[in-house]
């Protein structure tokens, strides 16, 4: 068995200076804010990154319009940013009417097809950014809307990530192939929903979230830690 | 999976850990940004030591592509070190060969194989050796290659702590020679080779149930690279020669001639990649080189094999049950003669087939016919595909114990040749000889007890001492020449004149205990007419056995079967009842063959049988490497401490 230290031991400190910027602020409601919840707004879109120990990093976004494209140094930037030869705004995904599709404002592709106006997208498809950024887009899931791209060329965000969940409803994670986020290793599913405004979590497991049993009364903040026998991961908002 | 530090912790000062990555055999790896952004893998040595650090610190500043970038070494607050180095994302050959169960597309297989020679040969021509290659250390990042784990690896053989944590990932590529503690470049060219085999057909080469096991498999048993089409499986076996002086000696060599082999077969790997309609499979693009002839296996195993997988999952109890419920079918049935006239027949046909056999067996010196060996692999790979393009998907990952029950025992065998002391010999035969007094009493009560062959207490009496002779002279006879480079002809030859003089002493006690016109020993099917062949008289006509009778059925009995296999410590299990029962047909037949008494003959082998395996001396698997080991110090000039250290993991 590890040892396990605490933190004080150890020395965990917040992040100061330049570092990453994961924790800009964002347009929040101020009660929810001050608690530090993570708020799921109809008009806005929320993202996060799931750090899951063992496992890999994944960004979150809440939603159900996602723009694709470059960062930028100045001004607003798309949703999703690549490092990559590509526009600013160079596509949309979106999802309504239960199914997902994707608007070009630049030159983009799906499966091969190119594409001007408003196409579907189904699970499988390969949607092809100025011909060389390459990404896959999947709905692993028949219980859930929510989509999971993955990255087929090396075209990446500005830091490792193993993939983009697009969540429309839930996110699962577990052990079979058919969740959004594959965790061998893991006993059971954790699900991450949105409620009321906040992202939650539940499981059969008996996990805990910053050291309490989680609830639908309990929202996920910024910065919690779920810890189960097995698992750990954590939720970090990005702004 | 519970890691020592908390996301967001900050055991180095100016680097923040976001998630750990893995836990390996050095340590737990964690995924941190420093204040700035920049993504490192920050390792956390566990028990180090200073000579390893010193191996990390001479690799610390070499720089090339295919190999994992260490940026620093660092301490912490509490006095662990941490090796600070580049963080590499996307899928590692680990993960990739998870992918690939049956082996991967052979583009895959050479850039892999590409990446890794670069890396390697830039280390050794800085004189360094990697020694602890394996897929769990091999990464790709943005198309390309990177080793990892580069100045770690004296873990393995300097510290004894850390070979108990070793995972035995670990052992799968060790080089044998690694066990002696004499390194070399070759070191990692064998354990390139066995990853080759690995990407190759999704097996490692050398598999088992412990450490140990797989360390003596390196040693001792020779690769099967039979699933591999015949070019590539003479590179394959020149990378994994047991000696690194007759070994491929570097890395680069073996990647040359393993494109060498793999352009021999190029052709036809594009003319069945065209002509395959089906669309691939996505989690395989192209099929690879050994995925035909193991997913065939797989499907339609042989009918003696699976006879074989069903017996052996027979719990111990059934066997017993099975094995005694036949025994006293062939004896009381009055079948012998049947099987007798049977084995007669089988052996005719089989030596009339082994002939035909040999006479169409194309020369093993005609050249390989390039052309011929990979087709047949390839489409025995595309039709396999077809059939069912998601084979490799929906096959459980882990296949590599698919070839255990029938490896397992090939390198801990009788056949094994292992010095062993004059002392322990004659303390096992002590031990062997008193022990048998009793097997030979419980043996000779269970045949008086359930069968009608023994009418009378001198019966047992005569019986149970022949019983007794025998056995006692094929346990000494093995005793003497185990652990002896094998010699199976001059083995047989001796045990068959142990026979004639079992036989000989068996005929005098008859004569002693007045047997001689006993039912006991009558051959009922005599037909009345003596059987002289020269001046040996196998049967007077008068429906008893001959002195040369007696003799020459012991002396066949004891030439027919390789007893040392039921004797030797290294034999399978202690008791294996198909053995016993092969025997006893055994005896019937050559009881048979001489017109002995068939009952007699029959009983009499399967009682010598099981009193051999009884009270012979037998080192159960797992004690037989580390005898193995201290038994062979003199022949090999002393084995190091280190290969202790790593046994006993």
């Amino acid at each position: 068995m590890p040892q396990f230290i605490n933190d004080s031991q150890r020395g965990i400190r917040p992040h100061t200076g330049i570092g990453p910027r994961w924790a800009t602020k964002r347009i929040v409601p101020a009660a929810a804010a001050n608690s530090g919840e993570c708020v799921v707004s109809n008009d806005s879109i929320q993202c996060y990154m799931l750090w899951i120990d063992g496992i890999g990093a994944w960004q979150l976004y809440l939603g159900h319009s996602f723009s694709i494209g470059a960062p930028t140094f100045e001004g607003k930037s798309a949703d999703i940013t690549l490092q990559a030869n590509i526009s600013r705004r160079h596509a949309t995904l979106q999802y309504a009417a239960d199914h997902w599709q994707v608007t070009a404002d630049h030159q983009t592709s799906v499966s091969g097809r190119s594409v001007d106006s408003a196409t579907s997208l189904r699970s499988g498809d390969q949607l092809s950014l100025a011909d060389r950024v390459k990404l896959g887009f999947h709905v692993p899931s028949i219980l859930s809307s929510t989509a999971v791209i993955d990255f087929e060329s090396t075209h990446r965000p500005v830091h490792s990530v193993d993939g983009i969940i697009l969540m429309v409803d839930h996110c699962l994670l577990g052990p079979g192939r058919d969740q959004h986020i594959y965790c061998p290793d893991w006993p059971d599913i954790v699900v991450l929903y949105a409620l009321e405004g906040s992202l939650r979590c539940r499981s059969s497991l008996p996990l805990k979230v910053d050291g309490r049993p989680p609830s639908d009364s309990a929202p996920l903040k910024d910065g919690s830690i779920v810890d189960g026998e097995n698992l750990r991961f954590r939720i970090e908002e990005i702004h | 999976m519970k890691f020592t530090f908390v996301p967001e912790a900050s055991p180095l000062e100016g680097y923040t850990i976001k998630r750990a990555i893995h836990r390996g055999g050095f340590g737990e790896v964690y995924y941190a940004l420093s204040d700035s952004g920049k993504e490192v893998a920050l390792k956390l040595l566990h028990n180090n030591l200073e000579v390893e650090l010193r191996g990390v610190s001479q690799c610390l500043n070499l720089k090339h592509q295919n190999l994992v970038t260490i940026f620093d070494i660092r301490e912490d607050r509490d006095g662990d070190h941490w090796i600070v180095m580049e963080y590499i994302g996307g899928r590692g050959l680990y993960d990739e060969l998870q992918r690939y169960p049956n082996g991967m597309p052979i583009d895959e297989v050479l850039r892999w194989l590409s990446g890794m020679t670069a890396g390697l040969s830039f280390l050794h021509d800085r004189g360094i050796v990697h020694r602890d290659l394996k897929p769990a250390n091999v990464f790709c990042d943005q198309d390309t290659v990177k080793v990892g784990d580069v100045g770690l690896s004296k873990y393995i053989s300097e510290s004894r702590r850390s070979a108990q944590t070793q995972s035995v990932g670990t052992v799968y590529y060790m080089a044998p020679e690694v066990c002696h503690g004499r390194y070399g470049r070759e070191v990692d060219v064998y354990a390139l080779g066995i990853i080759l085999v690995e990407m190759l057909t999704g097996q490692v080469p050398f598999d088992g149930e412990t450490t140990a096991e797989i360390l003596m498999k390196h040693m001792t048993t020779d690769p099967e690279l039979s699933a591999l089409p015949a070019p590539i499986q003479t590179v394959i076996a020149a990378a994994l020669e047991k000696d690194p002086k007759n070994r491929i000696q570097d890395v680069e060599e073996l990647e040359q001639r393993f494109r060498d082999a793999v352009t021999v077969m190029a052709p036809v790997d594009l003319e069945l990649d065209s002509g395959s309609s089906s669309p691939p499979p996505v989690s395989q693009t192209k099929p690879s080189i050994a995925a035909g002839k193991s997913v065939t296996s797989t499907a339609r195993p042989p009918t003696a094999t699976v006879i074989g997988d069903y017996w052996t999952k027979l719990p111990a109890l059934v066997k017993w049950i099975v094995g005694g419920i036949v025994t006293v079918i062939l004896l009381e049935a009055q079948v012998l003669s049947y099987i007798t006239s049977g084995a007669f027949l089988g052996i005719f046909v089989y030596t009339g087939y082994l002939a035909v056999r040999y006479l169409l067996k194309p020369k093993p010196s005609e050249p390989v016919n390039s052309k011929d060996l990979p087709k047949d692999t390839n489409v025995e790979s595309v039709t396999a595909q077809r059939s069912d393009p998601d084979t490799n998907s929906s096959q459980p990952p882990p296949l590599r114990r698919q070839h255990r029950g029938t490896q397992q025992f090939d390198c801990l065998s009788p056949a094994t040749p292992r010095a062993i002391s004059t002392r322990q010999r004659i303390s096992d035969l002590v031990n062997s000889l008193s022990i048998s007094l009793a097997a030979t009493c419980l043996v000779t009560l269970a045949v008086y007890m359930t069968t009608n062959l023994l009418h009378e207490p001198v019966h047992a009496v005569f019986f149970g001492s022949v019983t007794m002779l025998g056995a006692w002279a094929l346990l000494i006879l093995s005793k003497l020449r185990e652990g002896r480079p094998a010699e199976v002809f001059m083995r047989r030859v001796m045990q068959g004149a142990f026979g004639l003089g079992v036989g000989f002493l068996a005929a005098g006690l008859q004569n002693y205990l007045m047997l001689s016109d006993d039912p006991l020993l009558h051959f009922p099917d005599s037909d009345g007419k003596p059987w002289v062949v020269g001046r040996i008289h196998l049967a007077d006509g008068s429906g008893y056995p001959t002195l040369s009778a007696f003799m020459m059925f012991f002396g066949i009995l004891f030439a027919a079967r390789r007893w040392w296999w039921q004797a030797d410590s290294f034999r399978k299990s202690r008791f294996r009842i198909s053995s016993t029962l092969v025997t006893l047909l055994a005896g019937a037949v050559v009881a048979g063959l001489l017109q002995f008494p068939g009952a007699l003959g029959a009983t009499w082998a399967l009682a010598i049988s099981a009193v051999v395996q009884l009270s012979a001396a037998w080192t159960p698997q797992a004690e037989r490497l580390l005898q193995y080991e201290s038994s062979s110090l003199p022949l090999t000039g002393g084995r190091s401490r280190k290969h202790a250290s790593v046994t006993s993991a």
